[in-house]
């Protein structure tokens, strides 16, 4: 095992210690993230289920189909959040002269910044967890063989799609130093977006939701499939949504060639 | 010796302070974009949803299509203005300490907030002429009749106050505990949900709804909306809008015990 | 073999030119013209591991610009750097493991931590063989007095303290270089020693290499032997701090105690600095008349109680270069 991935597992299992003593020591201030996040997501199933009941059907999704699509979401954006979301510091760490004390350092920038001790609260991912389960007995979906191998590399192949969307608006930060508004934008869109089956959607914009920014991976064609629904929209089998982990690792590799070519910008033109 | 003059109540200085607010909102481009932006893609996007529920099921008595999408879009032309932290200032002064200068200028403390917030406001009212513009480009505004419209204006308007004065409290609980954000960020939520931006609040459960139009959110949203797409007749006019100016009264009252209770404590305490 | 060299370095920074008005604006969308600013050029540094250089300049000097270049934070526009044998910008993390660094006005302690995990933490990121790491600890906890707050958060501590951590963070790992980038910046007089006992224990026992960045001259004439001085980019003075003081410390102070009040003071070859009471300071050109002649000279025309002098102060000596600008000065012997 060479020196460098010896000591990136050594202080990945520190960072992860850090962690869970922070978090087991601010106790209160995990119940009320848990709070805000059972809200946060509680409000938009909420809104669901008022809408849904007065508007049985659409385009053939009913309310156990969209919960399922909820939860399936959720689960790979939860799993970014609980593991990646340091990312999201990154335009901070710039501005305060942080970074340059992670170039300073001998370990690769992004690994650095995503092992930056901070407060890291699994309360998404345990609400996310429990939601799914909940999802997948309420919509009735089939758990066969296939769902249970497939399921947790689509969750896996989600995150990395939120991962690489991280990582895109982390790396325009080495450009325009100030991407708050944007990363909200982005997130509030995503979270919108996804929470409806995407064949209401007019061409444009179902091509771009699986092919530009493949939101639609994340959750829809894998629920489509699951949930046996013929129609997905476009001119694609919902099987193709058992290609979310592939898609994952395309994008989130895309995304870190562009993260190093904004660093070396970065380095060649100073700040 | 040079005389000191007395204290004498002007408005001239918190007309400064406003304007001071429109100028520092201003340097926020990117804000303003990104805030349009989303503005656009989430009237598209409540057009598609609208619309496809719509195809599959029966519309609610008095709302067809066009009037939903209507009530949407000038909800999301509302919330450009009602979804800012108007009192935001009072709450990082209150973090940095700055609140101590604050009570040793000859100013009325909390009406410098309120000058501030207001010249935030009327900065991003005037994106609501751009927004209208670039939403007729997706949809179709129903247009009322000029009765009903100022209706709605003085409507609006009550419903601006109801949720500055919540604002106001929220952001004087910082008095007391500093970290607030989550509960700000949970009562967004709320408000969403039961403010009737999102949808009408005709769509809740007939057994909720006495409760959730009893609440000061839904004279945030719902009840201009409901004015302006007719929804609520003329002849109840007088009730809601006596409802509305009541939720003012209260929670005035209530945001001036927050204050002196909360002001106290900073001249007791030292900030 | 020189364990840092670089050779005709040089840093451009392109920005984009602003026009001023609505109109530059919008041609400002059709056509854009740059602006090359020329922050370090043509420096030539080289030195021995186990040296201890203060590398000191005016404000936008290019001091920080070069400091950035050779840790490998910034890419070079042209020259080359060779630090421990190692390009810095090309090999960053093999770069990375060699040095050390301590920027006074930010920390690289874990804020929410206390001490101890930030150097466990840092024990990993640098793979510090575990009987390594407690001998440093050991050590470091002696000569800076961290046993007492090792286990506080690190936001709860005074500024000397956290700069002491800082300092044993910077060490953990035996780097054979270590950069300090204003380290003395707002501490106390005995923080301050503390600090420079530390940097000159480092030097002399570990034999690391230190670059000193400082505004703070006291710190350089205490700790280095030699001076780097950059203005504008280029580097005006390369060499021994004593040779400056030579050079440029032409004027000493003498200071006289009088025996008597006297009511007129004056004397010839030295400017009367000021006068307090029967004490008097003589400011007098080294190269037109010596201290020896110079006290004579008092002596003969008044009667004395004390005599002191006072050096040339590096402050003042980098002050008239700062303005002056640098040139060799000849050699003069005094009269």
């Amino acid at each position: 095992m060479s020196s460098t991935t010896r000591r990136m597992i050594g202080v990945y299992r520190q960072y992860w210690r850090i962690n869970v003593l922070t978090t087991l020591e601010y106790r209160e201030n995990f119940l009320m993230w848990f709070g805000f996040t059972f809200v946060y997501h509680g409000s938009a199933i909420a809104a669901l289920w008022v809408v849904l009941s007065r508007f049985p059907s659409m385009n053939g999704w009913d309310f156990r189909d969209m919960a399922f699509l909820y939860a399936l979401w959720m689960m790979g954006h939860a799993l970014h959040n609980t593991f990646f979301a340091a990312i999201g510091d990154v335009p901070e760490h710039i501005q305060d002269g942080e970074f340059d004390r992670i170039l300073v350092r001998p370990l690769n920038e992004l690994f650095q910044t995503i092992t930056m001790p901070g407060q890291i609260f699994p309360d998404e991912l345990i609400l996310a967890a429990s939601f799914f389960v909940f999802a997948t007995w309420y919509s009735g979906v089939h758990v066969g063989l296939l769902f249970i191998v497939m399921v947790p590399l689509i969750v896996i192949g989600g995150a990395l799609i939120d991962l690489a969307i991280s990582l895109v608006i982390a790396t325009t930060a080495f450009w325009f130093i100030r991407v708050d508004a944007l990363r909200w934008i982005v997130l509030q869109l995503e979270q919108e977006f996804t929470r409806y089956p995407i064949s209401i959607y007019s061409r444009g914009v179902k091509l771009m939701l699986a092919f530009v920014f493949p939101f639609a991976f994340m959750n829809y064609f894998p629920a489509a499939f699951f949930l046996h629904k013929t129609d997905t929209g476009l001119a694609l089998p919902a099987a193709v949504g058992l290609l979310t982990p592939l898609i994952g690792v395309v994008v989130a590799t895309l995304a870190y060639i562009f993260w190093r070519f904004g660093l070396n910008r970065y380095q060649g033109v100073g700040h | 010796m040079i005389a000191t003059r007395p204290y004498r109540f002007r408005l001239e200085p918190y007309i400064e302070f406003a304007k001071k607010a429109i100028a520092r909102e201003s340097t926020y481009r990117f804000e303003v974009f990104t805030s349009i932006g989303s503005f656009v893609v989430r009237v598209y996007l409540l057009r598609m949803v609208w619309t496809a529920l719509y195809a599959r099921n029966a519309a609610p008595e008095g709302l067809p299509l066009h009037a939903i999408i209507t009530y949407s879009t000038v909800a999301l032309l509302m919330g450009l203005v009602l979804d800012i932290d108007q009192t935001r200032l009072l709450h990082d002064h209150l973090h940095d300490g700055t609140i101590a200068t604050d009570f040793m200028k000859p100013i009325n403390v909390p009406l410098y907030f309120f000058s501030d917030g207001t010249g935030e406001v009327l900065f991003h009212a005037a994106l609501i002429f751009p927004a209208i513009l670039l939403s007729l480009f997706l949809v179709h505004i129903d247009v009322p009749s000029a009765f009903v419209l100022v209706m709605f204006l003085i409507s609006f308007i009550l419903g601006y106050f109801v949720g500055f004065f919540i604002n106001f409290i929220l952001n004087c609980i910082a008095f007391w505990t500093l970290e607030i954000s989550a509960a700000q960020l949970i009562l967004t939520w709320v408000t969403d949900l039961f403010g009737g931006e999102l949808f009408p609040l005709v769509f809740f459960p007939l057994a909720v709804q006495n409760i959730i139009f009893a609440l000061p959110f839904a004279a945030m949203f719902s009840t201009p909306l409901l004015i302006y797409v007719g929804q609520i007749r003329p002849e109840r006019y007088a009730e809601v809008i006596g409802v509305q100016v009541a939720w003012v009264v209260v929670l005035a009252g209530a945001s001036w015990v927050m204050w002196r209770f909360g002001a106290r404590r900073v001249v007791v305490q030292g900030g | 073999m020189p364990i840092i060299r670089t050779r005709d370095l040089q840093k451009v920074f392109r920005s984009i030119k602003r026009r001023p008005g609505v109109g530059g604006a919008i041609s400002a969308l059709f056509s854009r013209e740059y602006e090359d600013k020329v922050a370090v050029s043509n420096v030539n540094v080289s030195l021995e591991a186990g040296e201890m250089v203060g590398y000191i300049g005016p404000n936008g000097a290019g001091k920080s610009t070069t400091i950035k270049m050779l840790t490998g934070i910034l890419v070079p526009t042209a020259g080359t750097i060779e630090v421990a044998g190692i390009v810095p910008h090309a090999h960053r993390q093999q770069n990375a493991v060699n040095i050390g660094v301590v920027f006074g006005q930010r920390s690289q302690l874990y804020w929410d931590l206390p001490l101890r995990e930030s150097f466990e933490l840092l024990r990993a990121i640098y793979d510090v063989p575990r009987d390594r790491y407690r001998e440093n600890m050991r050590e470091f906890a002696e000569i800076l007095d961290l046993e007492r707050f090792l286990d506080t958060p690190v936001r709860q501590l005074s500024l000397g303290e956290r700069m002491r951590g800082d300092f044993a963070a910077a060490m953990l790992h035996d780097p054979k270089i270590v950069y300090l980038d204003e380290p003395t910046i707002g501490l106390d007089v005995i923080a301050k020693e503390a600090i420079r006992d530390f940097i000159c224990r480092v030097n002399r026992e570990r034999g690391t290499t230190v670059i000193l960045t400082t505004h703070d001259l006291a710190d350089v004439e205490r700790l280095c032997e030699r001076i780097v001085l950059i203005d504008k980019g280029t580097v005006i003075y390369d060499g021994p701090i004593e040779r400056l003081r030579t050079e440029y410390g032409t004027h000493r102070t003498l200071i006289v105690n009088l025996a008597d009040s006297y009511p007129e003071f004056s004397i010839e070859g030295a400017d009367l600095e000021s006068r307090e009471q029967n004490s008097v300071r003589l400011r007098f050109d080294r190269r037109t008349i010596t201290a020896e002649a110079l006290i004579r000279r008092v002596t003969e025309r008044y009667s004395i109680t004390d005599v002191a002098i006072v050096e040339p102060d590096i402050e003042t000596i980098i002050r008239r270069i700062y303005v002056e600008g640098y040139s060799v000065q000849p050699a003069t012997s005094p009269a």
